[in-house]
Protein backbone atom coordinates (compact mmCIF):
# COMPACT_ATOMS: atom_id res chain seq x y z
CA UNK A 1 0.00 0.00 0.00
CA UNK A 2 1.06 3.58 -0.46
CA UNK A 3 2.98 5.57 2.26
CA UNK A 4 2.39 9.08 2.40
CA UNK A 5 4.27 11.31 4.87
CA UNK A 6 2.30 14.64 5.73
CA UNK A 7 5.81 15.45 7.42
CA UNK A 8 8.54 14.91 5.12
CA UNK A 9 5.82 15.11 2.26
CA UNK A 10 6.86 12.29 0.43
CA UNK A 11 4.61 9.30 -1.42
CA UNK A 12 6.08 5.87 -1.98
CA UNK A 13 4.16 3.75 -3.72
CA UNK A 14 4.66 0.19 -5.54
CA UNK A 15 3.78 -1.09 -9.14
CA UNK A 16 4.30 -4.58 -9.98
CA UNK A 17 4.57 -6.14 -13.65
CA UNK A 18 2.51 -8.78 -14.02
CA UNK A 19 2.33 -12.04 -16.87
CA UNK A 20 3.18 -14.90 -18.41
CA UNK A 21 6.97 -16.46 -18.52
CA UNK A 22 9.01 -13.95 -21.17
CA UNK A 23 6.07 -11.91 -21.61
CA UNK A 24 8.35 -8.81 -21.79
CA UNK A 25 8.07 -7.80 -17.85
CA UNK A 26 11.56 -7.31 -16.93
CA UNK A 27 12.44 -6.30 -20.60
CA UNK A 28 9.59 -2.89 -19.47
CA UNK A 29 11.83 -2.60 -16.49
CA UNK A 30 15.11 -3.02 -18.09
CA UNK A 31 14.17 -0.21 -20.86
CA UNK A 32 13.03 2.04 -18.00
CA UNK A 33 16.64 1.75 -16.07
CA UNK A 34 18.47 2.46 -19.22
CA UNK A 35 16.48 5.41 -19.67
CA UNK A 36 16.25 7.19 -16.33
CA UNK A 37 18.99 9.41 -15.39
CA UNK A 38 21.29 8.36 -12.83
CA UNK A 39 20.41 11.08 -9.75
CA UNK A 40 16.95 9.32 -10.53
CA UNK A 41 16.68 5.87 -10.02
CA UNK A 42 18.07 3.39 -7.58
CA UNK A 43 20.07 0.12 -8.54
CA UNK A 44 18.15 -2.06 -10.09
CA UNK A 45 17.82 -5.73 -8.26
CA UNK A 46 17.10 -8.63 -10.43
CA UNK A 47 16.80 -12.41 -8.76
CA UNK A 48 17.41 -14.70 -11.48
CA UNK A 49 17.88 -17.89 -12.38
CA UNK A 50 21.64 -18.29 -14.84
CA UNK A 51 18.61 -18.61 -17.75
CA UNK A 52 18.23 -14.79 -17.17
CA UNK A 53 14.91 -15.86 -16.18
CA UNK A 54 13.27 -14.06 -13.30
CA UNK A 55 13.31 -16.41 -9.87
CA UNK A 56 11.85 -14.05 -7.29
CA UNK A 57 11.82 -10.61 -8.90
CA UNK A 58 13.24 -7.28 -10.42
CA UNK A 59 13.23 -4.26 -8.23
CA UNK A 60 13.89 -0.64 -9.51
CA UNK A 61 13.11 2.24 -7.42
CA UNK A 62 12.18 5.60 -9.19
CA UNK A 63 12.05 8.94 -8.39
CA UNK A 64 9.24 11.16 -9.68
CA UNK A 65 10.57 14.27 -8.44
CA UNK A 66 7.75 16.55 -6.51
CA UNK A 67 4.26 16.22 -7.42
CA UNK A 68 1.94 18.47 -5.93
CA UNK A 69 4.41 19.47 -3.28
CA UNK A 70 5.06 15.48 -2.61
CA UNK A 71 8.27 13.36 -3.17
CA UNK A 72 7.16 10.86 -4.96
CA UNK A 73 8.97 7.70 -5.77
CA UNK A 74 7.63 4.43 -7.10
CA UNK A 75 8.96 1.22 -6.94
CA UNK A 76 8.90 -0.80 -9.60
CA UNK A 77 8.62 -4.69 -9.23
CA UNK A 78 8.33 -7.68 -11.75
CA UNK A 79 7.38 -11.47 -11.13
CA UNK A 80 8.20 -14.43 -12.16
CA UNK A 81 6.00 -15.50 -14.95
CA UNK A 82 6.40 -19.25 -14.62
CA UNK A 83 3.40 -21.00 -13.46
CA UNK A 84 5.71 -22.75 -11.04
CA UNK A 85 7.04 -19.90 -8.92
CA UNK A 86 2.91 -19.31 -8.20
CA UNK A 87 4.14 -19.17 -4.12
CA UNK A 88 6.66 -16.12 -4.66
CA UNK A 89 4.58 -14.45 -7.15
CA UNK A 90 1.88 -14.06 -4.03
CA UNK A 91 4.73 -12.60 -2.10
CA UNK A 92 5.85 -10.04 -4.48
CA UNK A 93 2.11 -8.77 -5.01
CA UNK A 94 1.55 -8.39 -1.47
CA UNK A 95 1.03 -4.18 -0.92
CA UNK A 96 0.87 -3.19 -4.40
CA UNK A 97 -0.63 0.16 -5.51
CA UNK A 98 -0.66 -0.81 -9.42
CA UNK A 99 -0.47 -3.79 -11.67
CA UNK A 100 0.53 -3.28 -15.08
CA UNK A 101 -0.48 -7.01 -16.92
CA UNK A 102 2.30 -7.46 -19.78
CA UNK A 103 0.55 -9.72 -22.62
CA UNK A 104 3.17 -11.30 -25.17
CA UNK A 105 1.00 -10.93 -28.54
CA UNK A 106 2.09 -14.11 -29.84
CA UNK A 107 -1.18 -16.03 -30.87
CA UNK A 108 0.98 -19.20 -29.53
CA UNK A 109 0.60 -17.27 -25.94
CA UNK A 110 -3.13 -16.89 -25.48
CA UNK A 111 -3.58 -19.07 -23.30
CA UNK A 112 -0.49 -18.40 -21.14
CA UNK A 113 -2.16 -14.82 -21.36
CA UNK A 114 -5.47 -15.95 -20.14
CA UNK A 115 -3.92 -18.22 -17.43
CA UNK A 116 -1.78 -15.74 -15.91
CA UNK A 117 -4.66 -13.40 -15.82
CA UNK A 118 -6.53 -15.77 -13.31
CA UNK A 119 -3.54 -16.33 -11.58
CA UNK A 120 -3.33 -12.45 -11.01
CA UNK A 121 -7.06 -12.32 -9.99
CA UNK A 122 -6.83 -15.42 -7.79
CA UNK A 123 -4.03 -13.86 -5.85
CA UNK A 124 -5.40 -10.52 -5.29
CA UNK A 125 -8.13 -12.18 -4.33
CA UNK A 126 -5.78 -13.81 -1.27
CA UNK A 127 -4.71 -10.87 -0.45
CA UNK A 128 -8.07 -9.28 0.75
CA UNK A 129 -8.25 -7.08 -1.92
CA UNK A 130 -11.07 -6.05 -4.12
CA UNK A 131 -9.30 -6.88 -7.85
CA UNK A 132 -11.77 -4.10 -9.73
CA UNK A 133 -10.29 -1.54 -7.23
CA UNK A 134 -6.73 -2.17 -8.15
CA UNK A 135 -5.55 0.29 -10.38
CA UNK A 136 -4.25 -1.34 -13.78
CA UNK A 137 -3.47 -1.13 -17.43
CA UNK A 138 -2.69 -3.73 -19.92
CA UNK A 139 0.54 -3.84 -22.05
CA UNK A 140 0.18 -5.84 -25.14
CA UNK A 141 3.75 -6.37 -25.68
CA UNK A 142 5.69 -7.73 -28.83
CA UNK A 143 3.84 -5.78 -31.49
CA UNK A 144 6.70 -5.55 -33.37
CA UNK A 145 6.87 -9.07 -34.39
CA UNK A 146 5.10 -10.29 -37.95
CA UNK A 147 1.64 -9.78 -38.23
CA UNK A 148 1.01 -13.34 -38.58
CA UNK A 149 2.66 -14.38 -35.62
CA UNK A 150 0.29 -11.90 -32.88
CA UNK A 151 -2.61 -10.91 -32.34
CA UNK A 152 -3.96 -7.50 -33.31
CA UNK A 153 -4.56 -4.59 -30.07
CA UNK A 154 -8.53 -5.49 -31.16
CA UNK A 155 -8.26 -9.02 -30.83
CA UNK A 156 -6.15 -8.82 -27.23
CA UNK A 157 -8.83 -6.05 -26.12
CA UNK A 158 -11.24 -8.82 -26.68
CA UNK A 159 -9.31 -12.24 -24.91
CA UNK A 160 -8.13 -10.17 -22.34
CA UNK A 161 -9.64 -6.79 -21.32
CA UNK A 162 -13.10 -7.65 -20.25
CA UNK A 163 -12.33 -5.28 -17.43
CA UNK A 164 -12.17 -2.50 -20.20
CA UNK A 165 -8.75 -1.13 -18.79
CA UNK A 166 -6.51 1.27 -20.55
CA UNK A 167 -4.18 -1.54 -23.25
CA UNK A 168 -1.23 0.02 -24.58
CA UNK A 169 0.45 -1.77 -27.18
CA UNK A 170 4.39 -1.98 -27.08
CA UNK A 171 7.90 -3.12 -27.88
CA UNK A 172 9.54 -3.08 -24.31
CA UNK A 173 12.81 -4.11 -26.25
CA UNK A 174 12.80 -1.02 -28.31
CA UNK A 175 11.01 0.70 -25.93
CA UNK A 176 8.22 1.41 -27.83
CA UNK A 177 4.67 2.06 -25.21
CA UNK A 178 7.06 1.09 -22.49
CA UNK A 179 6.61 4.99 -21.47
CA UNK A 180 2.87 5.15 -22.09
CA UNK A 181 2.29 2.47 -19.81
CA UNK A 182 4.39 3.56 -17.11
CA UNK A 183 2.26 7.05 -17.14
CA UNK A 184 -0.59 5.62 -17.38
CA UNK A 185 -0.38 3.32 -14.04
CA UNK A 186 1.35 5.79 -12.14
CA UNK A 187 -1.50 8.04 -12.42
CA UNK A 188 -4.05 5.56 -11.72
CA UNK A 189 -1.88 5.03 -8.91
CA UNK A 190 -1.90 8.44 -7.52
CA UNK A 191 -5.56 9.50 -8.77
CA UNK A 192 -6.51 6.60 -6.41
CA UNK A 193 -4.52 7.48 -3.49
CA UNK A 194 -5.78 11.37 -4.27
CA UNK A 195 -9.18 9.88 -3.53
CA UNK A 196 -8.28 8.45 -0.72
CA UNK A 197 -9.71 4.78 -1.22
CA UNK A 198 -8.50 2.26 1.04
CA UNK A 199 -5.08 1.47 1.29
CA UNK A 200 -3.22 4.47 1.90
CA UNK A 201 -1.10 4.94 5.31
CA UNK A 202 -0.66 8.49 6.64
CA UNK A 203 2.14 9.66 8.34
CA UNK B 1 26.90 8.28 9.50
CA UNK B 2 23.38 9.79 8.88
CA UNK B 3 20.29 8.83 10.64
CA UNK B 4 17.06 10.02 8.35
CA UNK B 5 13.53 8.84 9.07
CA UNK B 6 10.13 9.24 7.25
CA UNK B 7 8.50 9.09 10.50
CA UNK B 8 9.46 11.46 13.26
CA UNK B 9 8.08 8.94 16.09
CA UNK B 10 10.81 6.42 14.87
CA UNK B 11 13.76 8.52 15.40
CA UNK B 12 14.17 8.56 19.09
CA UNK B 13 14.32 4.44 19.24
CA UNK B 14 16.23 4.40 16.31
CA UNK B 15 19.07 6.58 17.43
CA UNK B 16 19.39 4.66 21.25
CA UNK B 17 19.52 1.43 19.00
CA UNK B 18 22.21 2.53 17.05
CA UNK B 19 24.20 3.75 19.89
CA UNK B 20 23.91 0.84 22.10
CA UNK B 21 24.49 -1.92 19.28
CA UNK B 22 26.96 -0.10 17.41
CA UNK B 23 25.05 -1.05 14.47
CA UNK B 24 26.29 0.11 10.90
CA UNK B 25 23.06 -0.02 9.26
CA UNK B 26 19.31 -0.07 10.17
CA UNK B 27 16.31 -0.17 8.28
CA UNK B 28 13.06 0.19 9.92
CA UNK B 29 10.36 -0.50 6.51
CA UNK B 30 6.88 -1.81 6.09
CA UNK B 31 6.77 -5.31 4.62
CA UNK B 32 6.10 -4.47 1.46
CA UNK B 33 9.72 -2.72 1.52
CA UNK B 34 9.02 0.75 2.17
CA UNK B 35 11.77 3.09 3.94
CA UNK B 36 10.53 4.35 6.94
CA UNK B 37 13.64 5.00 8.65
CA UNK B 38 17.27 4.62 8.30
CA UNK B 39 21.15 5.07 9.30
CA UNK B 40 24.20 4.47 8.14
CA UNK B 41 23.55 4.52 3.87
CA UNK B 42 25.21 6.19 1.54
CA UNK B 43 25.40 6.63 -2.19
CA UNK B 44 27.66 3.41 -2.10
CA UNK B 45 24.89 1.33 -0.88
CA UNK B 46 21.21 1.46 -2.03
CA UNK B 47 18.91 1.52 0.39
CA UNK B 48 15.75 1.02 -1.30
CA UNK B 49 17.04 -2.43 -2.97
CA UNK B 50 17.80 -3.43 0.67
CA UNK B 51 14.36 -2.31 2.07
CA UNK B 52 13.24 -4.63 -0.86
CA UNK B 53 15.57 -7.43 -0.70
CA UNK B 54 14.89 -7.49 3.15
CA UNK B 55 11.54 -7.12 3.11
CA UNK B 56 11.60 -10.25 0.35
CA UNK B 57 13.56 -12.36 2.66
CA UNK B 58 11.28 -12.20 5.70
CA UNK B 59 7.92 -12.63 3.11
CA UNK B 60 9.66 -15.70 1.80
CA UNK B 61 10.79 -17.43 5.26
CA UNK B 62 7.00 -16.33 6.41
CA UNK B 63 5.78 -18.80 3.51
CA UNK B 64 8.26 -21.47 4.04
CA UNK B 65 7.33 -20.69 7.94
CA UNK B 66 3.34 -21.44 7.01
CA UNK B 67 4.46 -24.39 4.98
CA UNK B 68 6.03 -26.34 7.94
CA UNK B 69 3.20 -25.23 10.57
CA UNK B 70 4.73 -22.43 11.98
CA UNK B 71 3.12 -19.04 12.75
CA UNK B 72 6.43 -17.43 11.44
CA UNK B 73 10.13 -17.21 12.38
CA UNK B 74 10.91 -14.21 14.89
CA UNK B 75 13.72 -13.32 13.20
CA UNK B 76 16.51 -14.27 10.79
CA UNK B 77 20.22 -14.24 11.34
CA UNK B 78 22.80 -14.53 8.59
CA UNK B 79 26.33 -14.59 9.28
CA UNK B 80 28.54 -12.97 7.20
CA UNK B 81 32.74 -12.63 7.29
CA UNK B 82 32.66 -8.98 8.21
CA UNK B 83 29.23 -8.73 8.85
CA UNK B 84 25.97 -10.08 10.10
CA UNK B 85 22.66 -9.15 9.61
CA UNK B 86 19.92 -9.18 11.50
CA UNK B 87 16.29 -9.29 10.46
CA UNK B 88 13.53 -9.57 12.42
CA UNK B 89 9.34 -8.06 12.40
CA UNK B 90 7.61 -6.57 15.06
CA UNK B 91 4.58 -5.17 15.45
CA UNK B 92 3.57 -1.66 16.54
CA UNK B 93 0.32 0.51 16.64
CA UNK B 94 0.81 1.79 13.38
CA UNK B 95 0.91 -2.12 12.44
CA UNK B 96 3.54 -4.57 11.19
CA UNK B 97 7.40 -3.25 10.47
CA UNK B 98 10.45 -4.77 9.46
CA UNK B 99 14.20 -4.06 10.87
CA UNK B 100 17.40 -5.02 8.78
CA UNK B 101 20.32 -4.03 10.97
CA UNK B 102 23.72 -4.42 9.70
CA UNK B 103 26.37 -4.73 12.04
CA UNK B 104 30.23 -5.66 12.14
CA UNK B 105 32.96 -7.21 13.89
CA UNK B 106 32.95 -4.92 16.65
CA UNK B 107 29.32 -5.86 18.09
CA UNK B 108 27.82 -9.15 18.18
CA UNK B 109 24.60 -11.01 17.44
CA UNK B 110 23.86 -11.63 21.00
CA UNK B 111 24.01 -7.97 22.02
CA UNK B 112 22.00 -6.79 18.28
CA UNK B 113 19.16 -9.12 20.01
CA UNK B 114 19.05 -7.62 23.48
CA UNK B 115 19.14 -4.28 22.40
CA UNK B 116 16.44 -5.09 19.77
CA UNK B 117 13.74 -6.32 21.89
CA UNK B 118 14.44 -2.93 23.95
CA UNK B 119 14.13 -0.89 20.35
CA UNK B 120 10.87 -2.55 19.23
CA UNK B 121 9.10 -2.05 23.39
CA UNK B 122 10.78 1.45 22.65
CA UNK B 123 8.41 1.64 18.79
CA UNK B 124 5.84 0.71 20.51
CA UNK B 125 5.51 3.03 22.71
CA UNK B 126 6.28 5.91 20.50
CA UNK B 127 4.17 4.92 17.41
CA UNK B 128 1.27 7.32 17.53
CA UNK B 129 -2.58 6.59 16.49
CA UNK B 130 -3.72 6.58 13.20
CA UNK B 131 -4.31 9.87 11.74
CA UNK B 132 -7.54 11.17 10.03
CA UNK B 133 -7.11 11.38 5.99
CA UNK B 134 -6.04 14.00 4.46
CA UNK B 135 -6.61 15.34 1.08
CA UNK B 136 -2.67 14.61 -0.79
CA UNK B 137 -2.75 15.53 -4.22
CA UNK B 138 -4.34 18.45 -6.25
CA UNK B 139 -6.26 17.95 -8.85
CA UNK B 140 -3.83 18.82 -11.31
CA UNK B 141 -0.94 16.43 -10.71
CA UNK B 142 -1.12 14.82 -13.90
CA UNK B 143 0.40 17.56 -15.33
CA UNK B 144 3.23 17.56 -12.91
CA UNK B 145 3.97 13.39 -13.14
CA UNK B 146 3.77 14.09 -17.18
CA UNK B 147 6.48 16.55 -16.93
CA UNK B 148 8.24 14.81 -14.47
CA UNK B 149 7.80 11.27 -16.73
CA UNK B 150 8.69 13.25 -19.67
CA UNK B 151 11.86 14.46 -18.19
CA UNK B 152 12.98 11.09 -16.69
CA UNK B 153 12.52 9.77 -20.61
CA UNK B 154 14.22 12.24 -22.20
CA UNK B 155 11.12 13.56 -23.96
CA UNK C 1 28.23 -33.05 24.64
CA UNK C 2 25.28 -31.81 26.74
CA UNK C 3 26.81 -33.51 29.51
CA UNK C 4 29.61 -31.97 29.78
CA UNK C 5 28.22 -28.79 29.87
CA UNK C 6 25.43 -29.72 32.42
CA UNK C 7 27.94 -31.31 35.09
CA UNK C 8 30.06 -28.24 34.46
CA UNK C 9 27.30 -25.92 35.41
CA UNK C 10 25.97 -27.72 38.10
CA UNK C 11 29.41 -27.29 39.53
CA UNK C 12 29.80 -24.30 39.29
CA UNK C 13 26.42 -23.56 40.50
CA UNK C 14 27.16 -25.57 43.72
CA UNK C 15 29.52 -22.28 44.63
CA UNK C 16 27.46 -20.47 47.31
CA UNK C 17 26.22 -17.21 45.99
CA UNK C 18 26.33 -17.84 42.27
CA UNK C 19 23.18 -16.67 40.84
CA UNK C 20 23.36 -18.16 37.22
CA UNK C 21 26.26 -19.74 34.93
CA UNK C 22 26.10 -20.32 30.97
CA UNK C 23 28.55 -21.27 28.41
CA UNK C 24 28.32 -18.52 25.53
CA UNK C 25 29.52 -18.23 21.92
CA UNK C 26 32.24 -15.92 22.30
CA UNK C 27 31.77 -15.07 18.68
CA UNK C 28 28.11 -14.60 18.95
CA UNK C 29 27.12 -13.68 22.28
CA UNK C 30 24.82 -16.47 22.09
CA UNK C 31 23.72 -18.82 25.04
CA UNK C 32 24.67 -22.13 24.29
CA UNK C 33 23.94 -24.09 27.56
CA UNK C 34 23.01 -22.04 30.83
CA UNK C 35 21.81 -22.84 34.60
CA UNK C 36 20.26 -19.62 35.64
CA UNK C 37 18.00 -18.89 38.71
CA UNK C 38 14.58 -16.92 38.21
CA UNK C 39 15.36 -13.47 37.29
CA UNK C 40 18.35 -13.93 35.61
CA UNK C 41 18.30 -12.92 31.88
CA UNK C 42 20.44 -15.85 29.87
CA UNK C 43 20.72 -13.77 26.97
CA UNK C 44 20.97 -10.27 28.22
CA UNK C 45 24.15 -12.09 30.36
CA UNK C 46 25.35 -13.76 27.31
CA UNK C 47 25.68 -11.19 25.37
CA UNK C 48 27.36 -8.85 27.73
CA UNK C 49 29.48 -11.33 28.67
CA UNK C 50 31.12 -11.95 25.42
CA UNK C 51 30.87 -8.36 24.97
CA UNK C 52 33.31 -7.79 27.82
CA UNK C 53 35.38 -10.83 27.25
CA UNK C 54 35.82 -9.39 23.54
CA UNK C 55 37.31 -5.85 24.89
CA UNK C 56 39.16 -7.50 27.90
CA UNK C 57 40.96 -9.55 25.27
CA UNK C 58 41.53 -5.91 23.36
CA UNK C 59 42.61 -4.33 26.13
CA UNK C 60 45.26 -7.01 26.67
CA UNK C 61 46.57 -7.34 23.41
CA UNK C 62 46.69 -3.76 23.14
CA UNK C 63 48.55 -3.27 26.24
CA UNK C 64 51.03 -6.59 25.43
CA UNK C 65 49.76 -8.36 28.66
CA UNK C 66 48.91 -11.36 26.67
CA UNK C 67 45.87 -13.87 26.16
CA UNK C 68 43.05 -13.49 29.03
CA UNK C 69 42.17 -16.06 31.03
CA UNK C 70 39.84 -14.91 33.23
CA UNK C 71 37.87 -11.47 33.79
CA UNK C 72 36.46 -10.30 37.42
CA UNK C 73 34.23 -7.08 37.44
CA UNK C 74 32.92 -6.13 40.45
CA UNK C 75 29.57 -4.18 40.99
CA UNK C 76 27.72 -2.51 43.79
CA UNK C 77 25.22 -5.26 43.41
CA UNK C 78 27.06 -8.57 42.87
CA UNK C 79 30.03 -9.72 40.37
CA UNK C 80 30.14 -10.83 36.81
CA UNK C 81 32.81 -13.14 36.44
CA UNK C 82 33.74 -14.63 32.36
CA UNK C 83 36.61 -17.42 32.33
CA UNK C 84 37.71 -17.23 28.43
CA UNK C 85 38.83 -20.08 26.18
CA UNK C 86 38.52 -21.02 22.91
CA UNK C 87 35.28 -20.51 20.80
CA UNK C 88 33.23 -21.10 24.36
CA UNK C 89 33.57 -18.49 27.03
CA UNK C 90 31.72 -19.46 30.78
CA UNK C 91 29.93 -16.26 32.48
CA UNK C 92 28.66 -16.48 35.54
CA UNK C 93 26.71 -13.59 37.87
CA UNK C 94 26.95 -14.20 41.19
CA UNK C 95 26.22 -12.10 44.66
CA UNK C 96 28.84 -9.83 46.16
CA UNK C 97 29.96 -12.08 48.70
CA UNK C 98 30.99 -15.39 46.27
CA UNK C 99 33.76 -17.19 46.83
CA UNK C 100 35.91 -15.83 43.58
CA UNK C 101 38.70 -18.42 43.98
CA UNK C 102 36.51 -21.32 44.09
CA UNK C 103 34.20 -19.80 41.06
CA UNK C 104 37.06 -19.46 38.76
CA UNK C 105 38.98 -22.53 39.75
CA UNK C 106 35.40 -24.51 38.61
CA UNK C 107 35.33 -22.14 35.80
CA UNK C 108 38.17 -22.22 34.29
CA UNK C 109 37.83 -26.30 34.98
CA UNK C 110 34.61 -25.87 32.43
CA UNK C 111 36.38 -23.82 29.75
CA UNK C 112 38.98 -26.37 29.55
CA UNK C 113 36.73 -29.48 29.55
CA UNK C 114 34.81 -27.66 26.69
CA UNK C 115 37.75 -27.15 24.71
CA UNK C 116 38.55 -30.82 24.86
CA UNK C 117 35.83 -31.71 23.04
Amino acid sequence: MSLVNFTTREITCKIVYYGPGRSGKTTNLQYIYGQVPEDRKGRMVSLATQTDRTLFFDFLPIDLGSISGFTTKIQLYTVPGQVYYNATRKLVLQGSDGVVFVADSQVRQLDENIESLQNLQANVLEHGIDVRTLPMVLQYNKQDLPPELILSVAELDEALNFRELRSFPADALHGAGVFETLKAVSADVLRKLSEGSQGGRRG
Amino acid sequence: MTTTVVETWTEVPLVKFIAQSSARLVVVMTPAGQVLAQHGFTKAVDLMSAAALGAAIMASSGALAQQVGEPGFAALYHAGQRHGIHLAGCETPRGRLIVLTVFGRETSIGLVQVFFDEFVSALKQAAPADQPRQPILAADFEHELNSSLASLFRR
Amino acid sequence: MSDVFQHSLDRISRVRGVQGSMFVAAEDGLAVAQLLMAGVSGKVLAAFAASLARKASGAAAATGAGKVRFVQMQAAGGVLLVALGGELLVAVVADAGVNVGLARLEMIRAVDAAAAL
